[in-house]
């Protein structure tokens, strides 16, 4: 009934009713909260939600560059928050309102030292997802997706700085590596490997590999610790050479009508409780200490989520850099 | 009248003056622009994003593009125009034989590329019928190639072929035909030399309406050539997302568009067939 | 021969379609039947997500048809009287261009309003970019049937005393009404089945139908799109029907 509730209000909302609740409009990507996370925060702070998913960054940053997309808090991956911020596109954040952040592990990430415009949000990185009965026994290291045996039963990440990051391991290279010359080692070896490539896929490589598809896919740890629970004889490696980590961020645009609203949010996110229940749900790695200790220690300790070593996070680019990455990016699509 | 003329056209000018002209203008003004450091745009003018076109990569995959658009649209005119053909010939019932083809246009065109989608996967309907009749040991990849992407977009814009030509075919004098017939032709002399150059007009509406939209399809090549091939459509829409290049992704829109423009000039002053749009 | 290609044709426009009604009764999401089952349907009918963007895809393809079919059943009429080759060129312009061009050249536009107005993106944003391409087929579609229709019960009416608005309103636009049928059905299903412009310059509150779709397709096999695919040929094959009924009587 409650839903219900909420799909008739939703449309005389439309219909430009009057609402007396405040409102938070949040932008998130797809099944990152858990399923009573938005209605239990509504019940305690009365303020009404409306949200609304999507799957890449690119839909959200077309419309949030637009400076009023009518979003008040949405999560973009970490290395986009640099330009966001230089646009001025970001609330500068009032940590008195969200002192659960004390709650957090990572308090001062490159890309936001003190964390005055972003909160992480949620934890990911880029390894290789295989079936042992498919792939054999496949070295630790980023080659295994170069295997020419296991032709047509490979997908790589259809993101052209996760794929490209891939081959940059590969090489040993840094992850966010700005040399032509490296790039262009990088692109030669993505060329070499299309052939052997099925497709580029994110998330829909996930049902490919547990109905038995694919023997091996590039994907992300949450997806993956997803397709293993479903398929338990899968297994998933962080290469040895190294990998790519990111970090979903929550902001608060500064084209936001109600800041108390988001900040109130944003808090809420920040709760031990909370966030183990988001965390649990989606199956992601947590930032946020304090949830992390109250997870059922499968969750606690999945080295699918929490690698043992470190990987390296995205950074954002210079503008050079930028374009020839789309281009080499462009170049191993029309191989 | 001219008064009367005045008001309604006044309401339809300003739509399209706000709607369509205002941000083509804008787009123009873009691809005269440099990116910033972090995306947008900004001073200095420049035509560099023009230069940038002459390249082999954007070359070929231009070449790539008109070359699935025109298979499709060849396909399309060769699944199409018998159809067309069928129901302007068929007796009774005209109505549902045309209402069958439009039916799939109506329904979402995500849907029908879904279908497609179900329908070719490894774990999909053609490849379990194939291994359950013993036909096939090991699943076919009928998926994430062109051949289901040039299936996809004939699938859906073979409606958009068969109307114009039926328009036209509706309105062929059958006494022609018979005259033809008289005159000692067979049924496909007929059909080759007679009803196919009179149906010109309608073909040539036909093809235009489908080849355009498949120039710039992207979503098709997204979802079922897996991502393998980039098409033109892609590569723009790439520009104004995750490379966030407005100023040379408007180049390209504008280039597109340019070339189009010029191919229908061409054809419709070639072909005279402008009267049927 | 004509005839078995013609079938054939047939077969292939409808059959995809008829498997993934097939299977939305399918009680397992896989590929191999396992049992009729209504379960898919089920789930559609609590999903709020889903039910919200049909709604919003509804309204915004009535509001846009309507708006659209008027404005361009105006101009198809006074185009018709007198060549207008400003708004003739731009009108095929616009069908012309490539749906992702018209997509984003309508978010930079309305980048630079919301400098100088306060407005967002919304439904408001989706349904202006709806009747701007939607104009084009109106025009096609009403002044391909002024041009096949006799001009002389209009010029009678005039003769006989009638202003050209009466004339307009009495004599020509009842003749017109199953083109304008016609034209504002295109116009519907153009504006319900967008997605690329749609989902460029869509904001809060608005999601719509194939936006949804997408995403439900991008995240991996699902009896679920099945099913809301059925609910859909159902309602539009209805819809034509009755519209078919309603244009022999």
């Amino acid at each position: 009934m409650k839903r219900r509730t909420l799909f008739f209000y939703g449309l005389s909302g439309l219909a430009g009713c009057s609402r007396p609740r405040p409102r938070l409009y949040v932008y998130n990507w797809s099944d990152y909260v858990a399923e009573d996370t938005i209605p239990n925060f509504e019940r305690e702070s009365g303020i009404e939600v409306r949200y609304s998913v999507y799957e890449s960054n690119e839909e959200l940053l077309a419309k949030v560059f637009s400076g009023n997309s009518g979003w008040d808090v949405v999560f973009p991956s970490n290395y986009y928050v640099p330009p966001l911020r230089e646009h001025g596109l970001l609330l500068p954040l009032d940590h008195a309102r969200i002192s659960n952040v004390a709650n957090l592990a990572l308090r001062n990430p490159p890309w936001d030292p003190r964390l005055e415009v972003s909160v992480p949000y949620m934890l990911g990185a880029a390894g290789i997802v295989y079936n042992p009965s498919q792939a054999g026994n496949i070295g630790e290291s980023w080659q295994s997706l170069w295997e020419p045996s296991l032709k047509g039963r490979i997908t790589m990440l259809d993101d052209p700085a996760d794929t490209i990051g891939a081959a940059l391991k590969k090489l040993s290279l840094p992850l966010n590596e700005t040399t032509e010359a490296a790039l262009l080692r990088a692109q030669t070896e993505l060329i070499k490997q299309k052939p052997l490539v099925r497709a580029y896929l994110n998330a829909e490589a996930r049902d490919q590999i547990v109905a038995g598809d694919l023997a091996a896919a590039h994907l992300w740890a949450t997806t993956s610790a997803q397709a293993i629970e479903a398929a338990p004889h899968l297994r998933f490696l962080y290469p040895r050479e190294g990998f790519a980590q990111y970090a979903d961020t929550a902001v608060i645009l500064r084209e936001s009508r109600n800041p108390e609203a988001a900040h109130e949010f944003l808090n809420y996110l920040l709760r031990a409780d909370v966030g183990k229940d988001i965390a649990e749900f989606s199956k992601t790695a947590t930032p946020n200490a304090a949830a992390r200790a109250l997870l059922p220690v499968e969750q606690r300790d999945n080295p699918v989520l929490y690698p043992a070593v470190p990987g390296e996070y995205f950074a954002t680019l210079p503008a050079g850099t930028q374009r020839l990455r789309d281009r080499i990016w462009t170049e191993v699509k029309s191989a | 009248m001219t008064r009367l003329r005045f008001w309604f056209l006044l309401p339809s000018r300003a739509v399209l003056a706000m709607l369509f002209a205002a941000p083509l203008c804008i787009i123009a003004a873009y691809s005269l622009l440099t990116r910033g450091p972090y995306g947008g745009q900004g001073a200095p003018w420049t035509i560099e994003n023009f230069t940038r076109l002459i390249d082999p990569l954007y070359l070929v995959i231009l070449g790539k593009s008109f070359w699935i658009a025109g298979v499709s649209t060849i396909l399309c005119l060769l699944l199409g125009f018998p159809l067309a053909l069928f129901i302007a010939r068929a007796k009774s019932h005209r109505a549902i034989w045309l209402a069958l083809v439009t039916l799939p246009f109506w329904t979402s065109f995500l849907v029908r590329t879904y279908a497609w989608m179900f329908l070719l996967r490894d774990t999909g309907f053609i490849n379990t019928l194939l291994q359950a009749a013993g036909l096939t040991k090991e699943p076919l990849p009928l998926l994430y190639n062109d051949a289901a992407v040039i299936t996809g977009l004939v699938h859906a814009y073979l409606p958009f072929l068969v109307l114009p030509i039926y328009a036209t075919l509706e309105r062929l004098d059958p006494a022609l035909l018979e005259a033809a017939a008289d005159l000692g032709a067979r049924p496909w002399q007929t059909t080759l030399r007679v009803t196919i150059p009179l149906a010109k007009p309608g073909i040539v509406a036909g093809c235009v309406l489908v080849f355009i939209p498949c120039l710039g399809a992207y979503l098709t090549p997204d979802l079922l050539g897996g991502g393998k091939s980039i098409l033109i459509g892609n590569v723009i829409q790439n520009q104004f997302t995750t490379a966030r290049d407005w100023p040379f992704g408007s180049a390209l829109s504008l280039a597109v568009m340019a070339i189009v423009l010029a191919m229908l000039l061409y054809v419709l002053r070639a072909r005279k067939g402008a009267h049927l749009l | 021969m004509t005839r078995a290609v013609a079938l054939a044709v047939y077969g292939f426009l409808h059959i995809p379609l008829l498997v993934l009604t097939a299977f939305s009764f399918n009680s397992s999401k896989f590929t191999v039947w396992e049992g009729f089952s209504l379960k898919w349907y089920r789930v559609i009918l609590q999903d709020t997500r889903l039910l919200e963007a049909a709604a919003n895809s509804l309204i915004i393809g009535l509001i846009s048809t309507s708006i659209a079919t008027a404005l361009g059943t105006l101009a198809a009429y006074a185009m018709w009287k007198r060549r207008a080759h400003y708004l003739e060129g731009s009108l095929y312009l616009s069908l012309i261009t490539p749906e992702v061009v018209t997509g984003v050249s309508l978010l930079a536009f309305y980048q630079w309003i919301f400098r100088y107005l306060d407005i967002r993106l919304g439904m408001h944003t989706v349904i202006l970019a709806h009747i701007a391409f939607s104009l084009a087929y109106v025009v096609i579609v009403v002044i391909a049937r002024l041009r096949t229709m006799d001009a002389s019960m209009e010029e009678a009416a005039l003769d006989l005393g009638a202003t050209p608005l009466q004339a307009f309103w009495r004599v020509t636009l009842p003749q017109l009404t199953p083109a304008i049928v016609t034209a504002a059905l295109l116009a519907f299903a153009i504006s319900f089945d967008d997605y690329v412009i749609t989902s460029l310059v869509a904001g809060v509150d608005s999601e719509t139908l194939p936006m949804a779709i997408y995403a439900m397709a991008r995240r991996g096999v699902s009896p679920t799109v099945n099913a809301l695919s059925t609910i859909i040929l159902v309602a539009v094959g209805f819809v034509t029907l009755t519209a078919e009924r309603l244009r022999r009587s």
